[in-house]
């Protein structure tokens, strides 16, 4: 059944939750509805299922608008599984989905042989068949869950509304619980809307996706159009990586944190890392999140930690790929490196091409800066220069200060910039002291 | 519950009630054998055979003193357990009872003005008393009703508070009164605190329809109220007309509570744990809740009555003390044992 929403506005008080919303939905299909917390997506759905009116604009099913439909009409019509489904009555599984047939039952009728096949088959199309003779109250929230849309199948609808039917399941059960809504829509015919919270979910399983944000429309159409790195952040306020699908090319979110951060304007602590090979990502990131300025040095074009700094919107200094640090990129090295408070080196891989990163690290030493140099698996060998690369190594943990752990590290990195900035405080205060 | 144990349930209920009944006749001030007493009530209400060997004094005191008596309580009773079936279902409310939205309160202030007009001014007509008290009561759910109504729908948690509001504050015009009572107070303090004494065929025939016509309703509305467990969005959404149904809900059960208030006066505690107990037994489902109340109801309180009557003879203790003295002990045991279990 085709659902058409046309201008449709709700007013709560002064504050204005839905704003002119306006799409169609076709028949037989699922659309998911995505938006921030408060974006108005749940008040969205109760107004598509009649449980609020809408101030103004009007929802057409089928033929008929909704407002038209009798109570009973409307339940044989569009059944709802709403999010907070925990209620605390004694009632079996099998009593709870025959409440799916009373909108099809007279105040003097009972329930007959028919109404009892039909809640069979919607427990067997849910796997609740076991389930029957047990107490909802005494269910996991997973199978809770399948109840509930058991009972919306019993109700025999052509549409089908779920408020975020996953939000508190883990993965096995979310991805059972969409398989099985998707079969009711591509092998039933039933039109499902259904509130997500989780992008990449929705993307994968929805045929369409309509993005709310402050009651309005953002974006909508297939999960390509509307799952796009510029939209998400709009509309969330984060920035994320968007890549397709590894199997089946539907649009992936990647959370970047901490990058956020690296837009204000404020003073932060400066961490300059020397990395390659796969030796910096996690570094990079971790250091992002705690809140550091954190550039990176000098990186093959390609390399994963080139990639990662890239994702991570780092100032890097990066060589052409498969070729040796010039002298041009070294010295522009050593410029960001004399800025820096703190030079992480990660466990790179020593080859004749990255020895001047070496060089640079021992520059750094010299010229005061701290140097951390971490080496989580000595007994590895990462040498591959015949010794030389073993002997430059030794000179900068000398120079420098050996870190065998992660952990470690991001301590020592707090202690001394806590340290650095008291000091600061303190000579800004003798300075004061005897200026005045 | 099957149907099996639905009939064995009914049946239990049933022959307890009968057996109830005629025992309870049969208890007195003047010892009647069961079986006589069984005879004499069994001939006088089909009028199928007479009971010529039985003095006429004792046929005359089963039928015209005790039975109807005994009658009145299985009335009242069944009345309060079936009020209390649908408020605590109506309300979602475990604490609900059929006067916490004021309707007993109501009848309280009706029955007091009642019986101030008749022992201050001498102003009088028969059966004064529980009309007075019926139109308090209806006023009460009226003024409740009105006062919890916000843009035509009726909130669960509004309708509880102005019911409590207004409780109390009627509570205070008893006490108003009661003061302006002086020596007169003892007849309404019996009238508080509930009872069965002199009282004839005539509150029989006042409080039966009440009754009918209200069980048959709340019958028909039992799987409504099911659903309505639910919560009223998902009642909403499974085609139940959540605001009509509430409202009829509303006026039925508190017209039942209305008429056994206002001829029994406040006899506590039996629409409260009553639908409890019973649902500890047959679960949720108000199907079964609802007629099975009834009959333990019915029940609890003619033996309630046998013990206001008999405890003390000849002197009688107010069935609404007996209720709580029995209703309270019995609610904290089950809260203690049955903890998981105490829930609608």
């Amino acid at each position: 059944m085709k659902i058409e929403i046309q201008d449709i506005t709700f007013t709560y008080g002064s504050h204005k939750i839905l704003d002119n919303i306006t799409f169609r939905i076709s028949s037989g299909k699922f659309v998911g509805v995505i938006g921030p917390n408060g974006s108005g997506k749940t008040t969205f759905l109760k107004v598509l299922s009649r449980i609020l009116r809408p101030t103004a604009g009007c929802v057409t099913l089928g033929e008929q608008l909704l407002e038209q439909f009798s109570q009973k009409e409307l339940a044989r019509t569009m059944a709802v599984v709403s999010q907070d489904t925990n209620s605390g009555y004694q009632f079996t599984v099998e009593d709870v989905v025959l409440m799916g047939r009373a909108p099809y039952l007279g105040r003097f009728q009972s329930e007959s042989i028919a109404d009892y096949e039909i809640v069979r088959q919607a427990l067997e199309v849910t796997g609740c068949s076991h389930l029957k003779d047990r107490y909802i109250t005494e269910l996991s929230g997973g199978e809770r869950q399948r109840v509930m849309i058991a009972r919306a199948l019993a109700q025999q609808p052509k549409v089908l509304l779920l408020d975020e039917p996953t939000s508190h399941l883990d993965i096995g059960y979310q991805q059972e619980i969409l398989d099985l809504v998707k079969r009711l829509s591509t092998t039933e015919g039933i039109t499902v809307v259904a509130v997500l919270h989780d992008l990449n979910l929705a993307a994968y399983y929805c045929h369409e996706l309509v993005l709310v944000q402050q009651g309005k429309i953002l974006a909508c159409g297939l999960p390509t159009e509307v799952v796009t790195a510029e939209n998400i952040e709009k509309v969330y306020g984060t920035r994320v990586l968007v890549s397709p699908h590894p199997v089946f090319g539907t649009p992936q979110v990647s959370l970047l944190p901490g990058m956020y951060r690296q837009s204000k304007t404020q003073q932060l602590d400066h961490i300059h890392i020397i990395a390659g090979g796969g030796s910096g990502g996690e570094l990079m990131r971790d250091l992002c999140d705690s809140g550091y300025y954190v550039t990176a040095g000098v990186l093959s074009i390609g390399d994963s930690d080139w990639e990662a700094a890239r994702a991570l919107n780092l100032p890097v200094i990066s060589e052409a790929p498969f070729s040796s640090v010039s002298s041009t990129r070294h010295q522009e090295h050593l410029k960001m490196l004399q800025k820096a408070q703190a030079v992480v080196l990660a466990e790179i891989p020593l080859g004749h091409g990255n020895l001047l990163n070496l060089e640079a690290a021992l520059q750094a030493a010299a010229a005061g800066i701290k140097v951390y140099v971490l080496e989580e698996k000595p007994e590895q060998n990462r040498d591959f220069t015949g010794g030389e690369g073993q002997k430059l190594l030794r000179q900068v943990k000398e120079q420098g200060i050996l870190i065998t752990e992660k952990a470690q590290l991001y301590r020592a990195l707090a202690e001394q910039l806590r340290l650095n900035s008291s000091l600061d405080d303190l000579s800004k205060e003798t300075n004061s002291a005897s200026s005045g | 519950m099957n149907r099996k144990n639905k009939f064995l349930l009914y049946s239990l209920l049933l022959s307890v009630l009968v057996l109830s009944v005629v025992l309870a006749t049969a208890i007195g001030a003047v010892a009647i054998p069961p079986g006589e007493t069984f005879r004499i009530i069994l001939a006088r209400l089909t009028g199928l055979f007479t009971v010529a060997d039985i003095p006429t004094s004792t046929q005359s005191i089963i039928w015209n003193l005790r039975f109807p008596r005994v009658l009145l309580g299985l009335l009242i009773g069944a009345s309060l357990a079936l009020a209390g079936v649908s408020f605590q279902g109506l309300l979602r409310n475990p604490l609900a009872d059929p006067f916490t939205i004021g309707v007993s309160s109501g009848a309280a202030v009706g029955a007091t003005v009642a019986i101030l007009l008749r022992q201050v001014y001498q102003f009088n007509f028969p059966q004064m008393v529980p009309l007075f008290a019926f139109v308090g009561a209806f006023l009460a759910m009226f003024f409740v009703y009105n006062l919890a109504k916000i843009g035509g729908q009726v909130p669960v948690v509004t309708l509880l508070l102005a019911g409590v509001v207004v409780s109390s504050f009627l509570s205070a015009v008893i006490s108003l009164l009661m003061v302006f009572a002086g020596e007169n107070m003892q007849g309404i303090f019996f009238w508080l605190s509930g009872g069965l004494i002199m009282r004839s065929w005539t509150e029989i025939w006042f409080v039966l329809p009440y009754l009918l016509i209200g069980s048959v309703i709340l019958y028909t509305y039992a799987r409504d109220l099911n659903v309505l467990l639910m919560g009223e969005e998902a009642a909403l959404t499974l085609g139940v007309n959540v605001e009509r149904t509430k409202k009829i809900l509303l006026v039925t059960a508190s017209l039942v509570t209305a008429a056994a208030v206002s001829v029994s006066g406040m006899i506590g505690f039996v629409g409260l744990i009553i639908p409890h107990a019973v649902r500890i037994v047959t679960g949720p489902d108000h199907r079964t809740l609802l007629p099975a109340s009834a009959l333990v109801g019915a029940s609890f309180l003619i033996w309630a009555d046998v013990v206001a009557r008999t405890v003390m003879a000849p002197k009688e203790i107010p069935v609404g003390i007996i209720t709580a003295f029995v209703g309270a002990p019995f609610f904290i045991y089950l809260l203690r044992k049955k903890k998981s279990e105490i829930r609608l």
